[in-house]
């Protein structure tokens, strides 16, 4: 029981308060929702465990599946995109970077690289997260619309919040 | 065995992967059939709880206008109570099923329902403003009653609004009688207790007693007999003791008055009407 893991417990009942209080009532033009609890899984260094990483994601999808009342959906996206965090984070990163502890923040990573790799995870979560919600009542418009615009605003807020720490 | 153990440390993170998405995709699937997995939503306590304290903080917030809205709902209903008690009263005929025996006296009566919005008991003089006016019927001089009791008499309308004396006013006397045994006097007000009114004149050989209630007379054109004004609970001689001086406890609380009707007595303006004209043609015969 690290000090660093009380720190991410402080910092996942903040998100989960904040996703189940304020952005979840918002719907930007009926079908962009801010999904910022995935700052949890996008903030893991190099040198967390991957069984770690996997139990955290899982953890805040499933506390977010119970304030949100969409049981499996977000736990199910959150351990996917937990599992392939590593490999996503390791496709920016040099070799000799790999070795040694290294955060995904945009001091060590750079503008270009920070917003690349916050995208790609932004969009495989919102595009995961917007097929298993929408599953039993498809509709390919509201889908795409849903999966675009929770991409660009989540984003945009993980950009604002990383801008902010630094 | 070796190698399977290697395997299992080289892999576990796999393992993790498919255990918990298998959890998720039950969850996911499961939901609608499972009863228990109402733990998993927000009907749990802690998520409940969480829900409930800014559920509490969002209505602390929208207290005015829900407060506003039972105000609007309240109103809205006395007036269907009454309108309904009416109805009754007319259908049965018999006033007995009506709770209010004020509302009986001034059945048969056309009726209108008002507001009290402004209204003191602390002056000489004092006013009530009701929210009706001249667009709902209201006209000067008509009588305004309680639920309890007597109120006052309409002095001003606008076309909304309309200003009463009440009977806690030096302006104000009305016709009254001691009920059941027919002795007339008028009531009015010395300035200083809101619960009490005086009636003057009550001859000295009337036989009354304590407690007896005084009502209206219905000999001025503003108020129909019967509707209580309030019960005697002291008797005085009168200055030149020639006649009784009774203190009324009024039966309405005039510092607690919300809702109010006025009495529009058509038939009682058609006898004044009628017993003025006689007045008149009197006079040009002796002319």
């Amino acid at each position: 029981m690290s000090i660093d893991f009380f720190k991410r417990l402080a910092l996942l009942s903040l998100l989960v308060l904040l996703q189940a209080l304020v952005l979840n009532h918002i719907h930007v033009f009926s079908c962009a929702t801010p999904l910022l609890y995935i700052l949890i899984v996008l903030q893991f260094s190099t040198a967390q465990p991957r069984w770690s990483i996997l139990l955290w994601s899982f953890t805040t999808g499933l506390l977010m599946d119970i304030f949100s009342n969409t049981p499996g959906v977000a736990a199910a996206s959150m351990t996917f995109i937990g599992f392939i965090q590593p490999s996503v984070l390791r496709m920016f990163l040099s070799k000799e970077k790999i070795e040694e502890e290294c955060s995904p923040s945009l001091k060590e990573l750079g503008w270009l690289k920070f917003v690349s790799y916050t995208f790609i995870l932004t969009f495989i979560y919102s595009l995961l997260f917007c097929t298993l919600e929408a599953f039993s009542f498809f509709n390919i418009t509201i889908w795409a619309e849903s999966v675009g615009g929770s991409t660009v605003i989540t984003l945009l807020m993980l950009i604002a919040v990383e801008k902010i720490r630094e | 065995m070796h190698n399977l153990s290697e395997f299992l440390q080289k892999y576990h993170h796999w393992f993790i992967f498919l255990l918990l998405e298998v959890v998720s995709m039950v969850l996911l699937f499961q939901f609608n059939g499972y009863q228990g997995s109402v733990w998993f939503t927000s009907a749990n306590a802690v998520s409940g709880k969480v829900y409930e304290a800014n559920a509490a903080v969002n209505q602390f917030f929208s207290l005015a206008k829900v407060n506003e809205q039972l105000t609007q709902r309240n109103v809205f209903l006395e007036q269907r109570i009454q309108q309904l008690s009416e109805q009754l009263e007319k259908a049965t005929g018999d006033t007995t099923i009506a709770s209010k025996p004020i509302m009986a006296a001034i059945a048969g009566n056309r009726v209108i329902p008002a507001r009290v919005i402004s209204n003191s008991i602390d002056k000489q003089d004092n006013f009530i403003t009701l929210d009706k006016g001249a667009a709902d019927g209201i006209k000067p001089d008509m009588g305004v009653v309680g639920g309890t009791g007597i109120v006052g008499i309409v002095y001003q309308t606008s076309r909304n609004y309309s200003i009463v004396i009440p009977v806690l006013s030096s302006h104000s006397r009305i016709s009254c009688k001691i009920q059941g045994r027919g002795y007339f006097g008028y009531l009015h007000w010395d300035g200083k207790s809101p619960r009490h009114a005086y009636v003057d004149d009550i001859p000295r050989h009337a036989h009354f007693r304590l407690y007896d209630k005084i009502v209206t007379s219905g000999y001025s054109s503003v108020f129909p007999p019967g509707i209580l004004i309030g019960k005697i609970i002291h008797v005085y001689n009168s200055p030149d003791g020639l006649a009784y001086r009774c203190m009324v406890e009024l039966s309405t609380d005039f510092g607690n008055l919300r809702n109010v009707c006025v009495v529009d007595d058509k038939i009682m303006r058609e006898r004044l009407e009628v017993q003025r004209a006689a007045e008149d043609s009197i006079k040009n015969k002796k002319e």
